[in-house]
C-alpha cells in the first residue's frame, strides 16, 4: 500500500462556501436523484390512496371543510352587522382554503418524513431534501385536484375569471416555495429535536386565525391589515383571492374607505415581501439542511 | 496497477459519543447553556463521553481489487462503509468513491409495506440512485433474479422474509454501480440463493468492479477478496493478503487463557506447514508442532490438532497426537510431525492446536493456528466431507417391463 500516493489521489477537500452549497443541493444532487423525488411522492400518494374510501374525494374534504367552517364564521359576523354572507367572500374563501389546507398537509408530513424513514435515513445513501420535498409534492397532486375543482365551481359562486387570474400560477409557485422552505427546515429540526413535531401541531391547529383565510386583513382595521400581512403566507393568500375572485391587477395598490379610515388592502410591496419569504426561506432552509445533513444518521 | 483508486480512505477519523444525546428542544436550552460555559469542543480531542469509532484508518481500492474487512463486532466496519457511503461524515480525514456506489447493505430498507413487490422495485430502484427508464428495462430481470414472479403485483407486507430478501438483494445486485459496498449481505434468503447471491458478487467482482465487503463468513472473504484488513477497536492492526488476516483474526479470536497456559503440562509454541503450497483437496500435507513438556506440573500430557470450515465454523476433523500414536516426552521440548490427507471440499480451513483437558471440556492451553486455502485437486467431489465411495453393477437386463415404455431399465448400482 502506497499511501503517500494517497494525498494526490483524493479529490480537493469539499470547500464550504455558501454559493458552492447552495450549487451542490439546487442542481448537482437534486437532479440525478429526481427519479428518486418522483418514486417516492408517487409512494406517497399511492399509500393514501390505496386501500381508501374516499378516494380522490379526500383531496377536496379538507379545503371544503374549511370553506364550511369559515361560512359559518362569516354568516355570524354578517348577523351581527346585520348584513348576509355574500357569495363573492364564500369564492374568497375557497380561493384561500386550498393553499392552506395545502400548507397544512405538506408540513404535516414533511416534520415526520426524516424521522418516519428511519431505515432509509440511516442505511443509504441519497440527498435527504428529497423526504420532505416529496411530502410537499405529494400533498401538491392532492391540491392540485382541489385547484380543478375550485376552478370549475368558481363561476357558480358568481366568478368571472380576468386577466388578473394569471396571477395565480405565479402565487402558486410562492407558496409552494414557502412550503417547500417550512418543510425543509422543519423536517430537520424535527429529527434532531423530537418534539418540534407537537410544536407544529399547535401551530398548525391556530395558525388559521393568524392567517388571512376566514377573514381579510382590511377587517382589521388599518395597522391590524398591516400586520396580519406579516404572516408571510398572509400576501400570497390574499393576492390569490384579490386576482382571481377580485380580478385586482397585483401591481395596483388597493386602498378600501371604511368609514372614518383608508385602509391598505393590497400594495406590490407586498407581492414583493411574499415573495422575499418564498426565495430567502427556500434558499436559507436548504442550506441549513443541507449543512446538516451529514450529521442525520448519527442523531436518527 | 497503475489505475486510480476508485475508493479512497485517507486518515479517517470519526467520533461518536456514547449515551443519550440531547433530542429535544425541552433539553436543548439547559444543554447549551452548559456548553456556552464550557469552551467548546475540538475536533481533535475527545470529550466526556465520546470515543474513537474509527481511528486513522487508511486505504484504497483500485479497479480489479476488492477489499475485505474482518474484526469483531464493534470494530468500526460498519461505520467505514457509512462513510464510504456517505450516510456519515468524517471526524477528520477525507473518503471519497468515485462513480456511483453500488451498496449491498439492508437491501430492503426502502421497502414500504403496502405497495406491491413491483412499485417497491421502481422504488428502492430510485433510492439506490437508478433512473426510472433503468429500472424499467432491467424489471424483468430483476424479477426473475429474485424468483418471485408471480407474486410481483402482491403487497410485500404478505411476502416471507426471505422473498423480502431477495427481492431486495435482486434490485441491489443489478444496479451496475462503478463501485461495490458490501454489508454482511450474502448470507440472505436460503442455501440456493445465497450460493446464488455469492455467485453474482463474484460475477460482478470479476467484471472488475472495486468492491470492499464486510462479512463474518471469513471463506466468502478468503474467496472474493484480493487483499484484506483486519479492525480493532478503530484501529487497523492488520493489513496484507485475506489469508494473513484472516489468520490474524481468528488468533485474536481463539480464547486463549495465559493464564491456564502457565499451569498446563504441555506448551504449544508454532505449528508450521512444512510441505508446498498450494494445499490440495485428496491430497496430503505435512505440518510441525513444537512446543514443550513442564514434567512438574498435572494434567494430559497429550496434544490435539483441530480442523475447522470457515465457510461455517464448524469443526471438520479432529485428533491428538496419542491417537496417532504418538506420546510425547515426559520433560522437555518437542517437535511432532503431521501429515494430513485433506480429504475435503476446497475451500478456507483453519487447523488449530490446544491441549484438551477432558475434565473441564477446554483448552488448558492453545497453539498459534494456521489458515489454509484448500484448492480443488486429486479428490473431486461437492458437500463437506469425502466418503470414499464404492459402487457395483449387480444386475443388468433383468428388470421387468413396464407396459409399454419400450425402453430398457437397468438395475441401480448399490454399494
Amino acid at each position: 500500500m502506497t499511501d503517500l500516493a494517497l494525498t494526490t489521489d483524493l479529490p480537493p477537500a469539499p470547500r464550504r462556501s455558501v454559493f458552492g452549497d447552495l450549487r451542490v443541493i439546487a442542481v448537482d444532487e437534486l437532479w440525478r436523484y429526481r427519479d428518486l423525488l418522483y418514486e417516492l411522492m408517487l409512494r406517497d400518494i399511492r399509500i393514501r390512496y390505496k386501500q381508501a374510501v374516499m378516494g380522490f374525494a379526500w383531496a377536496i374534504l379538507m379545503p371544503a371543510l374549511i370553506v364550511a367552517a369559515g361560512t359559518l364564521v362569516r354568516y355570524a359576523m354578517a348577523y351581527m352587522g346585520g348584513g348576509h354572507v355574500k357569495t363573492a367572500e364564500i369564492a374568497g374563501m375557497a380561493v384561500k382554503a386550498l393553499p392552506w389546507a395545502f400548507f397544512v398537509g405538506a408540513i404535516g408530513f414533511a416534520t415526520s418524513s426524516l424521522t418516519g424513514n428511519l431505515a432509509l435515513v440511516s442505511k443509504i445513501y441519497f440527498p435527504r431534501e428529497v423526504l420532505p420535498l416529496s411530502a410537499v409534492l405529494a400533498q401538491g397532486f392532492d391540491s392540485t385536484i382541489g385547484a380543478i375543482t375550485v376552478a370549475l365551481a368558481l363561476p357558480l359562486l358568481g366568478v368571472h375569471y380576468g386577466l388578473a387570474a394569471l396571477w395565480a400560477p405565479v402565487l402558486a409557485l410562492l407558496i409552494v416555495c414557502v412550503t417547500a422552505g417550512a418543510a425543509l427546515f422543519l423536517g430537520c429540526a424535527n429529527l434532531f429535536f423530537r418534539d418540534v413535531k407537537y410544536i407544529v401541531q399547535v401551530m398548525l391547529t391556530v395558525g388559521i386565525f393568524f392567517t388571512p383565510v376566514f377573514f381579510e386583513p382590511r377587517m382589521f382595521g388599518p395597522l391590524g391589515a398591516r400586520l396580519m400581512m406579516l404572516n408571510p403566507l398572509a400576501p400570497l393568500l390574499e393576492g390569490l383571492r384579490l386576482s382571481v375572485v377580485d380580478g385586482h391587477n397585483l401591481l395596483v395598490p388597493l386602498i378600501v374607505h371604511a368609514g372614518a379610515h383608508d385602509i391598505l388592502a393590497w400594495s406590490p410591496w407586498y407581492l414583493a415581501y411574499g415573495a422575499g419569504w418564498a426565495v430567502v426561506g427556500l434558499l436559507g432552509s436548504a442550506l441549513i439542511f443541507h449543512r446538516s445533513e451529514g450529521l442525520f444518521a448519527e442523531y436518527v | 496497477m497503475t489505475t486510480e483508486p476508485r475508493i479512497a480512505f485517507h486518515e479517517v477519523w470519526k467520533k461518536f459519543a456514547r449515551g443519550e444525546l440531547h433530542d429535544s428542544l425541552r433539553d436543548l436550552i439547559p444543554a447549551a447553556a452548559r456548553r456556552l460555559a464550557r469552551r467548546a469542543p475540538s475536533r481533535r480531542e475527545l470529550s466526556g463521553e465520546e470515543f474513537w469509532a474509527v481511528r486513522d484508518v487508511s486505504f484504497e481500492v483500485r479497479p480489479g481489487e476488492a477489499l475485505g474487512i474482518l474484526g469483531p463486532n464493534g470494530a468500526g466496519k460498519s461505520t467505514i462503509l457509512k462513510l464510504l457511503t456517505r450516510i456519515l461524515v468524517p471526524t477528520r480525514g477525507a473518503c471519497a468513491i468515485t462513480g456511483r456506489a453500488g451498496a449491498l447493505i439492508e437491501v430492503a430498507a426502502g421497502f414500504h409495506p403496502d405497495l406491491t413487490g413491483r412499485e417497491n422495485v421502481f422504488l428502492q430502484g430510485a433510492i439506490l440512485g437508478m433512473k426510472r427508464t433503468e429500472i424499467a428495462r432491467r424489471f424483468d430481470e430483476i424479477v426473475a433474479f429474485a424468483e418471485i414472479e408471480s407474486f410481483i403485483d402482491t403487497p410485500v407486507k404478505r411476502y416471507s422474509n426471505g422473498m423480502n430478501a431477495r427481492l431486495g438483494f435482486a434490485i441491489a445486485a443489478h444496479i451496475n454501480p462503478d463501485v461495490l459496498v458490501i454489508d454482511e449481505v450474502l448470507s440472505v434468503g436460503d442455501m440456493r440463493f445465497q450460493q446464488k447471491a455469492f455467485d453474482r458478487i463474484q460475477e460482478m467482482c470479476r467484471s472488475g468492479i472495486p468492491v470492499v465487503l464486510v462479512s463474518h463468513q471469513l471463506d466468502r472473504i478468503a474467496s472474493l477478496c484480493t487483499h484484506a484488513l483486519l479492525l480493532d477497536r478503530g484501529q487497523v492492526v492488520r493489513r496484507g493478503s485475506p489469508t494473513e488476516c484472516i489468520e490474524a483474526y481468528l488468533e485474536r479470536e481463539r480464547p486463549g487463557d495465559p493464564a491456564a497456559s502457565a499451569v498446563s503440562p504441555v506448551v504449544l509454541d508454532a505449528l508450521v506447514l512444512t510441505s508446498a503450497l498450494p494445499v490440495r483437496a485428496g491430497e496430503r500435507s505435512q505440518f510441525r508442532i513444537s512446543g514443550s513438556v513442564h514434567g512438574d506440573r498435572p494434567g494430559p500430557r497429550d496434544c490435539s490438532l483441530r480442523v475447522r470450515a470457515l465457510s461455517t465454523g464448524r469443526l471438520v476433523f479432529t485428533a491428538t497426537a496419542s491417537a496417532c500414536g504418538a506420546t510425547l516426552p515426559a520433560q522437555g521440548p518437542f517437535e511432532l510431525d503431521v501429515d494430513l490427507q485433506f480429504n475435503v471440499a476446497p475451500g478456507v480451513y483453519s487447523l488449530e492446536i490446544g491441549v484438551w483437558d477432558h475434565v473441564t471440556h477446554r483448552d488448558l492451553a492453545s497453539g498459534p493456528g494456521v489458515t489454509l486455502q484448500v484448492q480443488p485437486g486429486a479428490l473431486a467431489f461437492s458437500g463437506t466431507a469425502h466418503l470414499l465411495p464404492r459402487a457395483q453393477l449387480v444386475a443388468i437386463g433383468t428388470a421387468p417391463r413396464s407396459n409399454g415404455a419400450g425402453g430398457t431399465r437397468s438395475g441401480s448400482g448399490r454399494t
